[in-house]
C-alpha cells in the first residue's frame, strides 16, 4: 500500500524526494566544503615540511585574517636555539582576485631548506623580484602559463614557474617585494621553523618561548590538530545554522505533503477503519509512506552530491569537498528523523479522524 | 468451503451480554444516537429496540433521514451511541471505548458500502488482502482462493477499482468484507450504486452467503426488490423501528 500510494502521486514524489535530496545535498556539501577548505589548508601548510610555527602576539591561526608583521631578524635568533635546522620567513598577502588566495612573500633559499624544495613541473624558480610561482592547482583552475603576466596587488608579475601544490599556498612571490607592496619592510608575518629532528620539536618550542615570550609558538601537529571546526566557533554556528535551515526545509516540505495526503485521502482512511485498522495501524502507515520518501530523497541526495562534487571541482579547481561517510551517514540521519518528525502530526490528525466523519468525506 | 463461514471464534467474551434469555448475535434496547450539529442536538437514533440471531439475513429500510446509516455505523462500531443498549456478540458497545470497537470491527465485522469503498491505489486482490493483513493473522492463501473462486472474480485480481465496473467492484468488496470470516457483514445500499442486472448479481451473492454458510447480514437499502431477498424485513422512520 505504502509503495502504491507513493506511485500514485508522482508530483508529490518527487517534490518531497526532491526536498529530501536537497536538505543531504546541502549538509553534505555544507559540512563536505568547509571541511575540504580547513583541512586542504591545514595539510598545505603541513606540505612546508616545517615542525614549528612561530607568529607575532594576536595573530589569528587563520593567515589570512591577519597579517600581524614581526621583524624578521627575530628568524635569526630562533635559528641560533639548538637543534634549528633552518628558519623561514613568511609574509602573508590576503588578496580576493580569481577567489580567495593567501600569497605566501617567501625568501626562497631558507624555505628550500625549510620544504626540501619545490617541485617545478614548468619554468624555473624567481629570477627577478616581480617573478611569481604559481602551483598546478591554480594554474589550471585560471589557466595561467609560464610566460604569462598576473596581475595582483596593483602590480604586475610574470610567471616564472609552475610548482607542485601542497607547500603553504598556492601563489609564491619574493619575500622583499611583498614587504614592499605593504610597506612592511624588514617584517614578516610568520616563521617556520625546522628541527634537526621532529624528536626536538618540544624542546624548541620551549626555547622559543623563552626567547619569544608572548608571541605564538605552535607545532604543526598542535595546528593540524586545531584546524577544524570545532576549535572555530564561528564557523560551527555557520555550519549547525546551514544544517538547520536543511533539515528545516525538509521537515517543512514533508510535513506539508504528508498533511495535504491525509486531507486527500481522508476517505481512505475512513476506509481503513471501517476494515478495523486502529490509530497505531493508521500512524504506522503514515510514517511509513514518510520514512519510505525521506529514504529514496537521502540516496537521491547522495547521488545528487556526488554529482554537486563533480561539478563544484571541474568549474573550481582550488576547492576541496571532503564527502566522509561519517556525515553521509548524519545527513541521512537528520534527513529521516526531520521527516518522520514532519510526518507525525499529520499522522496523529489522520489516526483521530471519525470514521464515519472519514467515510463520508467527498 | 462450509467452514469458512463459519470458523471465527468467539472473543472478548469478558462483556457477554444476554436478553431475555435468548443469546442474540445483535441486541439494541432504547437505542439512541444524538449528533451535536454546532449547539443543536440532532436525534438519529430515538430509542431502538432490535434483535437479530446469527444467521439472520435482516433488512432495514426506511427514507433517506431515518437513521439506517447511523443504526449501521453504531452496530458496525464506527460510532459510540448515546445511550441505551447495543450488544454484538455478546459485547457491550456502551462499555467499550474506540480501541476496544475497532478491535472488535477488525475480527468480528465486515463492512459493504454502497459507493463500494476499495482503496483506488491497490489491485483487487491487494484490496481483500489489505483486511487479511489488518487484521493481523496474514495472509491466508487457501482462504483467499475460496473467496474468489465463490465471488467469481479471480480474472480481476490484478486490475485496480479504476478498471472495473460496479458491479465487480462490489464483488471485490464483499470478497474484502468476508475474507476474515466476520460474524456480521454489515451492507450499506449495496446495489444502490448498481444497475438491475448486477444488483441481482450482487443480492444472489449476499443470499448465497447467508444460505449456504449462515453468514449474519444486515443489510439497509431503499429498494424493495432488494429487501426482499431477506429473510426479515424491519422499517424504520424518525429514529424508530416501526414494523419487524
Amino acid at each position: 500500500m505504502i509503495v502504491e500510494n507513493i506511485l500514485h502521486r508522482p508530483i508529490r514524489t518527487l517534490v518531497s524526494v526532491l526536498a529530501v535530496a536537497i536538505e543531504v545535498g546541502m549538509v553534505m556539501l555544507v559540512v563536505g566544503m568547509t571541511h575540504g577548505m580547513l583541512h586542504e589548508t591545514a595539510k598545505r601548510v603541513q606540505g612546508v615540511g616545517a615542525d614549528i610555527m612561530v607568529q607575532p602576539p594576536g595573530a589569528s591561526l587563520f593567515f589570512g585574517l591577519t597579517q600581524a608583521p614581526m621583524p624578521v631578524q627575530i628568524g635569526d635568533r630562533i635559528e641560533q636555539i639548538p637543534h634549528v635546522l633552518a628558519v623561514t620567513p613568511v609574509l602573508f598577502q590576503f588578496i580576493t582576485q580569481n577567489g580567495i588566495n593567501l600569497i605566501y612573500g617567501i625568501d626562497l633559499p631558507s624555505f628550500d631548506r625549510v620544504s626540501g624544495g619545490f617541485v617545478y613541473l614548468k619554468g624555473g624558480p624567481f629570477e627577478h623580484p616581480d617573478d611569481i610561482l604559481v602551483d598546478d592547482w591554480y594554474a589550471r583552475a585560471n589557466n595561467v602559463k609560464v610566460g604569462e603576466t598576473l596581475h595582483f596587488l596593483n602590480h604586475e608579475f610574470h610567471v616564472t614557474g609552475i610548482v607542485e601544490h601542497g607547500k603553504g599556498s598556492r601563489l609564491f612571490i619574493p619575500i622583499s617585494t611583498a614587504q614592499d607592496l605593504s610597506g612592511a619592510r624588514d617584517k614578516a608575518s610568520i616563521f617556520y621553523v625546522k628541527c634537526t629532528d621532529p624528536g626536538y620539536t618540544h624542546a624548541v618550542m620551549s626555547s622559543i618561548r623563552e626567547l619569544l615570550p608572548s608571541y605564538q609558538v605552535h607545532s604543526i601537529q598542535e595546528y593540524m590538530s586545531l584546524m577544524t571546526s570545532n576549535d572555530l566557533p564561528a564557523l560551527n554556528a555557520f555550519i549547525t545554522a546551514m544544517i538547520a535551515v536543511a533539515v528545516g526545509i525538509g521537515f517543512l516540505v514533508i510535513f506539508l505533503s504528508m498533511y495535504t495526503t491525509i486531507t486527500e485521502r481522508t476517505r481512505e482512511i475512513g476506509i481503513l477503519k471501517s476494515l478495523g485498522a486502529g490509530k497505531g495501524y493508521i500512524i504506522d502507515v503514515i510514517l511509513r509512506e514518510a520514512g519510505l520518501l525521506s529514504i529514496l530523497g537521502i540516496f537521491a541526495g547522495y547521488g545528487g552530491t556526488w554529482l554537486a562534487k563533480r561539478a563544484i571541482v571541474a568549474a573550481f579547481p582550488t576547492l576541496t569537498v571532503e564527502l566522509t561517510i561519517h556525515w553521509a551517514i548524519w545527513a541521512g540521519l537528520l534527513a529521516l528523523g526531520g521527516s518522520l518528525l514532519g510526518a507525525f502530526y499529520p499522522a496523529i490528525r489522520a489516526a483521530r479522524l471519525d470514521p464515519v466523519d472519514s467515510l463520508a468525506y467527498e | 468451503m462450509g467452514q469458512l463461514f463459519l470458523a471465527t471464534t468467539a472473543e472478548e467474551a469478558g462483556g457477554t451480554h444476554r436478553i431475555g434469555g435468548m443469546e442474540p448475535i445483535i441486541a439494541t434496547e432504547n437505542l439512541k444516537k444524538i449528533y451535536r450539529v454546532g449547539k443543536v442536538d440532532v436525534p438519529a437514533l430515538r430509542g431502538v429496540d432490535f434483535v437479530v440471531q446469527e444467521g439472520e439475513f435482516v433488512a432495514v429500510v426506511g427514507p433517506s433521514g431515518c437513521g439506517k446509516s447511523t443504526l449501521l455505523h453504531v452496530l458496525g462500531g464506527l460510532t459510540r451511541p448515546t445511550s441505551g443498549v447495543v450488544l454484538v456478540d455478546g459485547n457491550d458497545f456502551m462499555r467499550m471505548n474506540d480501541a476496544e470497537r475497532t478491535k472488535f470491527r477488525r475480527h468480528k465485522i465486515g463492512f459493504v458500502f454502497q459507493r463500494y469503498n476499495l482503496l483506488p491505489t491497490l489491485t483487487a486482490r491487494h484490496n481483500i488482502a489489505l483486511a487479511q493483513h489488518i487484521q493481523g493473522d496474514g495472509f491466508n492463501p487457501h482462504r483467499f482462493d475460496a473467496v474468489v473462486e465463490m465471488l467469481g472474480i479471480r480474472e480481476m485480481l490484478d486490475r485496480k477499482p479504476y478498471a472495473l465496473s460496479g458491479g465487480e467492484q462490489q464483488r471485490v468488496a464483499i470478497a474484502r468484507a468476508v475474507i476474515c470470516e466476520p460474524k456480521i457483514l454489515l451492507a450499506d445500499e449495496p446495489t444502490g450504486n448498481l444497475d438491475t442486472e448486477n444488483s441481482q448479481l450482487v443480492l444472489n451473492m449476499m443470499r448465497s452467503l447467508n444460505r449456504d454458510f449462515r453468514q449474519t447480514i444486515l443489510m439497509i437499502t431503499h429498494n424493495p426488490e432488494a429487501a426482499a431477498v431477506a429473510d426479515r424485513i424491519v422499517r424504520m422512520r424518525d429514529g424508530r423501528i416501526v414494523s419487524d
